[in-house]
């Protein structure tokens, strides 16, 4: 599925229907699809709000393939350029009173997606952004005492190490 | 967005409808701070939010230090269990309360 996408704030609703669309006509589980709309959502949200330093309308692209384990994101912009993957992680152990506000978009991405990459190639920044889908969908085919066994509790340190692999290149 | 306020004794429980993202975030910021404003005890509860990205945590994260700073009491309740795994991910179980119902948010507040 390719979305092209103008660089308004208004557009993030009208791609998170598009892509519930996708993840329905692919059989990827609610919430799988619930995560890959946060990863969308956060990185066009990003390009959106940063890639443009003029008031132009822009347009950039999302397309979104899936095969039999992983979707594959690809989110293509002609802005300045910028990887996100370089701001630093938000501290989750801090308290209320010292925990700072932002910096979770990108925090949230990496934590829900297999691997995430950035590249700058022909004056574009390019984010690549693999989700494995296939765990969830045996979940949804186990029997159900199984099912609730395993939940659907984040496991945010499952992929940290190839992520780290990924980051900066 | 639509958020709906109704009281129940001395707790008002705030119920955002739909979804909370970039777009919707700053009306829902607005409309959760004038909430705060009006009573100590504030139950949001996210029954009725479908969908919440960053820009919907960063003004509950706001929420609950306003709250903190003014020696008040919130809870988030009714949280859908996809929404909560985001919560928890941001590592906001710590730091906020997040109970499942409104009667353990009032035993919550005492």
């Amino acid at each position: 599925m390719l979305i092209k996408v103008k660089n308004n704030i208004d557009e993030i609703a009208t791609i998170c229907d598009e892509v519930k669309k996708f993840c329905a006509e692919n059989n990827i589980s609610e919430q799988k699809a619930y995560d890959i709309a946060v990863i969308i959502d956060e990185l066009a949200t990003n390009i959106i709000s940063y890639a443009y330093d003029d008031a132009q309308e822009h347009t950039f692209s999302i397309t979104l393939e899936k095969d039999s384990k992983q979707v594959r994101i690809h989110l293509v912009d002609d802005g300045v350029e910028f990887n996100p993957l370089q701001n630093g992680t938000p501290d989750l152990e801090s308290s209320l009173d010292d925990r700072k506000i932002g910096g979770l978009g990108i925090f949230l991405v990496q934590q829900l997606s297999e691997k995430v990459n950035y590249a700058r190639e022909e004056d574009q920044n390019k984010l690549d952004v693999l989700v494995n889908v296939s765990e969830q969908q045996e979940q949804d085919q186990a029997p159900e005492s199984e099912q609730k066994d395993q939940g659907a509790e984040p496991k945010p340190e499952q992929n940290k190490d190839n992520k780290k692999d990924e980051k900066g290149e | 967005m639509e958020v709906k306020a109704v009281t129940e004794g001395d707790i008002l429980i705030v119920t955002p409808v739909g979804r909370v993202d970039t777009s919707t975030a700053k009306s829902f910021e607005e409309e959760v701070m004038k909430a705060l404003a009006q009573a100590s005890k504030v139950a949001i509860s996210f029954s009725e939010i479908n969908y919440i990205s960053s820009a919907g945590l960063r003004v509950i994260l706001m929420a609950g230090k306003k709250v903190a700073s003014t020696q008040g009491k919130m809870a988030l309740i009714n949280m859908p269990e996809k929404i909560f795994a985001v919560f928890k991910m941001s590592g906001f179980d710590k730091i906020l309360k997040i109970v499942p119902t409104l009667e353990d948010a009032k035993a919550l507040f005492g």
